[in-house]
């Protein structure tokens, strides 16, 4: 086993990870930036390396900074989480250069599936049916203006490296093209260096689903099932779960293999994932390969029982995989809402700030997977995501519930975050019922700011801020009723229970 | 006493009145009694009709930010008002418009010159921020008058992008 692990990310996934080495007895080392100083997950970590100033390509995108301090801190391997580093092939390959493992899929099968050009090609070989779209990098405007009219609008424009969204536009008509593709360039080449962006036909409110696949270094594979991830705002993903409200046994099974099929194709090692589509007639296209942990991995770890990271540095040190196919079951159901610095009612805006105030919450059945403290300021330089919040229930319907009141219960004061958006979208009664497409959220919540409302809850903010105003903090009277009970009717007696999120 | 609040951008008034060790509140009309409690410096417990809720608060300068029930406020006095809608029109120098950055972040692109007239809804700058290119959009039909910032440059959450002189019909009927 590896003697120390360097944990190349920030945020909650690098607590995740640092405490599962915690938990295997592997030292750890913490990276951060310069804007990092007071992050909680230099708390999580043994010891702790300043990579360099804030801005993502000077610290956690250098890769020279970042073998430099595995170097200085001894580490033998490196885990790369989600985003940055993750599905770098380069820093893949030179990490086995100077003798450290990277905690993924070897570099080979990394570019490969990387590529996203690349990886359509290397999968419509293989059988597996990909959306129609370009199959090479256009390298004029006027080779994507044919493209998009060949496939017909609406077509999508896509980060040939990209990932979480980053560098993509849906295109409705060719008027938009030009500036969808500037705009993608522009911005793929910010997140990942590399400004290449195709073309895709898109599909119409499809379900975006997933399968979790496990490969050790002797060519052993099962998958973990699916993970439903449909609703997406900026084709990014706010809510998974897991299992799919739209997969029986038979299209599991068959989509299943489908992503095994794609895992071999590409000599894939380690954990990664293979995207879906699901369209209205339960046929499913090949989207991409995530190769890597993904955010929402606790959904699948809930239900399974399996501990993924656990599983993938196990898979890294060359141990063969112990997990057997038929002996992998979904139990019950998991909810995961992520909680991101944004203002959901306008656009959802990157809120930064000061996080004044935090209140999480303690229930049966829920986990919180978190990399913030109450007084931390959230940086604007990275990915605006704080936390997970993750329910397991027995069922859907409880899950639901479950997350409910879990979001409910868990304030953050000073930043705007999704958690209210959250709770609505998980009482929305075609939520609900699980009728979740990737357009879910611009046809039910397009106008969710301004509709939001509820006098009750405004009323009682009004009374605790005059009462705060009159009777400050610190102010000695602590703990000392303002009144004794009410005894002439109140608009209060008229309400329904206070708990709220919940179907009545 | 009178509290006088700007709530969510609408204009409130509480008064919380202790008579013989009871706290009677006014809003909107409705006059109610409940007890109320400081938890902790952060939490204040308000009960009424025989039900309990913590409110939680904190303060950042003029503004003060409290969840009730799970509902969150942004909450200010309304002579230091400083909710003002961000990437919206805001009158400030006769009847120009600002347009003011919606958050911390940095201007990739700035698609209109000075002089130049704009469309409602026409794009104007880009601002990037925490990885997500953000679309400035004209709130108006009108003239760009003056444009302060230029690409590449790091601007702060309410800075002054662009002004706008509105369309000459439309100031005349705003």
């Amino acid at each position: 086993m590896f003697k120390k692990i360097l944990v190349a990310n920030r945020g909650e996934i690098a607590v995740r990870v640092l405490r599962a080495c915690r938990e295997m007895g592997i030292p750890t080392v913490a990276v951060y930036s310069e804007a990092d100083r007071m992050s909680p997950h230099l708390r999580a970590a043994d010891e702790a390396i300043l990579l360099g100033p804030a801005p993502a390509a000077d610290s956690y995108l250098h890769m020279d900074r970042m073998v430099e301090a595995a170097r200085q801190a001894g580490a033998d391997a490196v885990h790369p989480g989600y985003g940055f580093l993750s599905e770098n092939s380069d820093f893949a390959r030179r990490c086995e250069g100077e003798g450290l493992v990277f905690i993924g899929p070897n570099s080979r099968a990394l570019e490969l599936v990387g590529d996203k050009v690349r990886a359509r090609q290397t999968m419509e070989k293989a059988g597996v049916s990909i959306i129609p779209g370009m199959k090479s990098i256009p390298r004029t405007m006027e080779e994507c203006r044919q493209a998009a009219q060949g496939l017909g609008y609406p077509v999508i424009v896509k980060a040939s490296a990209g990932g979480g969204g980053k560098g993509m536009r849906v295109v409705s008509e060719e008027e938009g093209l030009e500036a969808a593709i500037e705009a993608g360039r522009r911005e793929a080449k910010s997140a990942f260096g590399d400004e290449s962006v195709y073309i895709e036909k898109c599909i119409e409110e499809p379900r975006h689903v997933e399968f979790q696949v496990l490969a050790d270094n002797h060519g052993r594979m099962v998958h973990l099932f699916e993970r439903e991830c449909s609703i997406q705002r900026r084709h990014q993903k706010l809510i998974e779960e897991t299992p799919s409200p739209a997969l029986d046994a038979e299209l599991r099974d068959r989509m299943g293999s489908t992503a095994l099929k794609v895992m071999a194709a590409a000599g894939y090692t380690n954990a990664g994932t293979v995207e879906f589509l699901l369209d209205k007639d339960r046929r499913f296209y090949f989207l991409e390969v995530n190769a890597r942990l993904q955010v929402e991995h606790p959904v699948t770890e809930l239900v399974t029982g399996i501990d993924l990271v656990r599983r993938q540095i196990l898979a890294a040190a060359g141990e063969p995989l112990t997990l057997r196919q038929e002996d992998l079951r979904q139990r019950g159901h998991a909810i995961e809402g992520r909680i991101y610095a944004e203002d959901a009612g306008r656009g959802f805006l990157p809120s930064a700030g000061k996080i004044l105030f935090l209140k999480e919450p303690h229930h049966p059945g829920v986990r919180l997977d978190s990399g913030i403290a109450a007084g931390w300021e959230v940086p604007v330089y990275y990915d605006p995501i704080l936390a997970k919040l993750i329910v397991w229930a027995e069922d859907r319907e409880l899950a639901c519930r479950r997350l409910a009141a879990a979001l409910s219960d868990y304030v953050i004061l000073g930043i705007q975050t999704t958690i209210e958006f959250l709770r609505d979208v998980i009482g929305h009664p075609e939520f609900r019922a699980g009728r979740t497409h990737t357009g879910f959220l611009g046809r039910h919540f397009s106008d969710w700011g301004e509709q939001r409302g509820d006098e009750t809850a405004r009323r009682l903010a009004l009374a605790a801020a005059a009462f705060d105003g009159m009777n400050p903090a610190g102010s000695g009277r602590r703990a000392s009723p303002a009144s004794v009970a009410a005894r002439r009717p109140s608009p209060w007696d008229s309400l329904g229970r206070w708990r709220m999120g919940e179907p009545s | 006493m009178e509290h006088e609040y700007i709530l969510d951008g609408i204009h409130r008034t509480v008064s919380l009145e202790k008579k013989e060790g009871r706290t009677i509140l006014r809003e909107g009309g409705v006059e109610f009694e409940a007890e109320i409690r400081r938890i902790s410096e952060n939490e204040i417990e308000v009960r009424a009709g025989g039900r309990s809720c913590t409110v939680s608060l904190a303060g950042d300068g003029p503004r003060r930010f409290l969840n009730a029930l799970g509902r969150s406020f942004v909450l200010s006095e309304p002579s230091r008002d400083s909710s003002r809608f961000a990437g919206s029109e805001d009158k400030e120098v006769g009847q120009a418009a600002a347009i003011k950055a919606p958050m911390p972040g940095r201007v990739i692109k700035v698609s209109v010159s000075e002089g130049q007239t704009v469309r409602k809804h026409q794009s104007l700058l880009i601002v990037e921020a925490m990885k997500m290119e953000n679309d400035i959009r004209s709130p108006l039909n009108g003239v760009v008058k003056k444009i302060h910032v230029s690409a590449g440059e790091i601007v702060d959450s309410e800075k002054i992008l662009v002004e706008l002189e509105p369309e000459a019909q439309e100031a005349a009927a705003g």
